[in-house]
């Protein structure tokens, strides 16, 4: 007791401050280092990418074009009711600035400037100037952390535009993507537009990924291509964040021998 | 309460071990704020300098293993906060914290800046390492495992973990030279 009461004494400020430390740490694990992430937005706030006055000629000339496309769109759908045609409808999105990048090297993530407080939620899809992105993994009130497509533990159900062949987008850590197919032998050439599929639970279906770059039909397990993806990934400043439900019930269709998607993980869920 | 702090009468927030305990907060706070960015000089093939790591070696230098465990933890827990918990980073942190407090620096090494980029360089190396050998040893045991294989695996951990260990050398000396002033400073005037 004399022996213990003497040890308290001794180092009682260094056991508050060691107790301190980790417990503080532990919750801001717990809350997914929010708290760093909202200091390191107002930090960085300044430094922010605006508008230059070319951007904003180009800003409207693309809105005028797709103001066109919303027109078309309603057209087309006015044509599809008459042709009991179903389709996923992509809702307005959410434009956000790409802040920062992974925290560490093994992860291609990328931090955006908007948060729950705009909107956006864990499970959106993003997109940007080009095509897929990603999706959010984690948001904080005013910034939200994105997992790349060209990250290792990434999957996406896609197929390519032309055939209708069915594959899975896995990412490759060097801002490099491949597709597997199902198949073994698809219908695939290089030039061929590949797009996210209508098996992908995780992402709305007919967003462009990019085009096949090669092809490695003799790769096993399954044939292989290397896709060059139509969004600039590593220079990347804008994107778009589209609300979406991801469809995680355990009874929607799978295609036998798809390998689990991006972020879901049956069992551990281990990864966000 | 320490004696420290029963002997002298300044107000809490002028005491030496409350400004000390302040400034190597804010210390670790930088670190964390410039994880994310990627400012033009400071990225080679898309990798930045490991900056806790940096200052994991800083802090386990003059220190014994315990105290280098314990920092690694801590930051292995908040960089863990910054990307995602599995697999966790508190591992190769704590291995960093504890192996720079063993080394046998008065036999091998000085305390000058050089040695400190090397043992920086070394560390970086070990650090990603261990990740590598925590995603391997997921992707063996799990049948389910998302990563890729194995030889995939480490083709990627060479690339990184040299870019991470040149960059993180080169840039030790700008943490560890001021923190380590200010911990000189602070251990002569208590």
């Amino acid at each position: 007791m004399f022996a213990l009461r003497r040890w308290w004494t001794r180092h009682a400020l260094k056991a508050g401050m060691v107790t301190l430390a980790v417990s503080s740490a532990w919750l801001l694990r717990a809350s997914d280092g929010a708290l760093i992430y909202e200091a390191y937005n107002w930090l960085t706030r300044p430094l922010q990418p605006g508008l230059s006055r070319e951007q904003q000629f180009e800003n409207s000339y693309i809105l005028e074009l797709q103001q066109r496309i919303v027109e078309l769109e309603n057209q087309n759908r006015s044509l599809q009711t008459m042709a009991d045609y179903e389709a996923a409808v992509v809702r307005e999105g959410i434009r956000a600035a790409v802040i920062g990048r992974a925290a560490d090297h093994w992860w291609q993530q990328v931090v955006l400037n908007r948060g729950s407080r705009q909107g956006v939620a864990v499970g959106h899809v993003v997109t940007g100037p080009g095509g897929l992105i990603g999706r959010v993994i984690a948001v904080s009130p005013s910034t939200s952390r994105v997992l790349l497509i060209s990250d290792p533990t990434s999957r996406v159900g896609a197929k390519v535009s032309r055939s209708r062949a069915m594959g899975v987008v896995r990412g490759q850590s060097n801002n490099r993507v491949v597709i597997e197919f199902f198949e073994k032998l698809p219908d695939v050439k290089t030039g061929d537009v590949i797009v996210t599929s209508s098996y992908s639970r995780l992402f709305p279906q007919d967003i462009p990924i990019g085009r096949i770059e090669s092809i490695d039909l003799t790769k096993s397990p399954a044939p292989e291509a290397v896709i060059q993806l139509s969004s600039p990934l590593p220079i990347l400043e804008w994107a778009m964040v589209h609300p979406f439900e991801p469809q995680e019930t355990i009874d929607a269709p799978v295609l036998p021998g798809a390998a689990p998607e991006n972020g879901a993980i049956p069992g551990g869920g281990a990864r966000p | 309460m320490t004696s420290v702090a029963r002997v002298s009468s300044r107000p809490l927030w002028r005491q030496p071990w409350v400004i000390n305990s302040a400034v190597t907060a804010a210390s670790v706070l930088v670190c964390l704020l410039l994880l994310p960015s990627r400012i033009p000089g400071m990225e080679l093939l898309g990798v930045a300098p490991h900056w806790l790591l940096i200052w994991v070696v800083a802090w386990s230098i003059k220190r014994n293993q315990w105290q280098g465990a314990v920092a690694g933890l801590v930051l292995g827990l908040l960089q863990d906060a910054m990307t995602s918990p599995h697999p966790t980073h508190t591992l190769s942190l704590i291995v960093v914290g504890v192996l720079t407090a063993r080394l046998q620096k008065q036999r091998y090494l000085q305390e000058d800046i050089v040695s400190v980029a090397l043992i920086v360089f070394a560390m970086a190396v070990i650090a990603e390492t261990v990740l590598a050998l925590q995603i391997s040893f997921n992707q063996l045991v799990s049948a389910d495992s998302l990563y890729p294989p194995l030889g995939s695996i480490w083709l990627y951990h060479q690339r990184i973990a040299l870019s991470s260990a040149i960059l993180s050398s080169l840039w030790a000396p700008a943490l560890y030279y001021p923190l380590n002033r200010w911990w000189d400073r602070y251990s002569s005037e208590s």
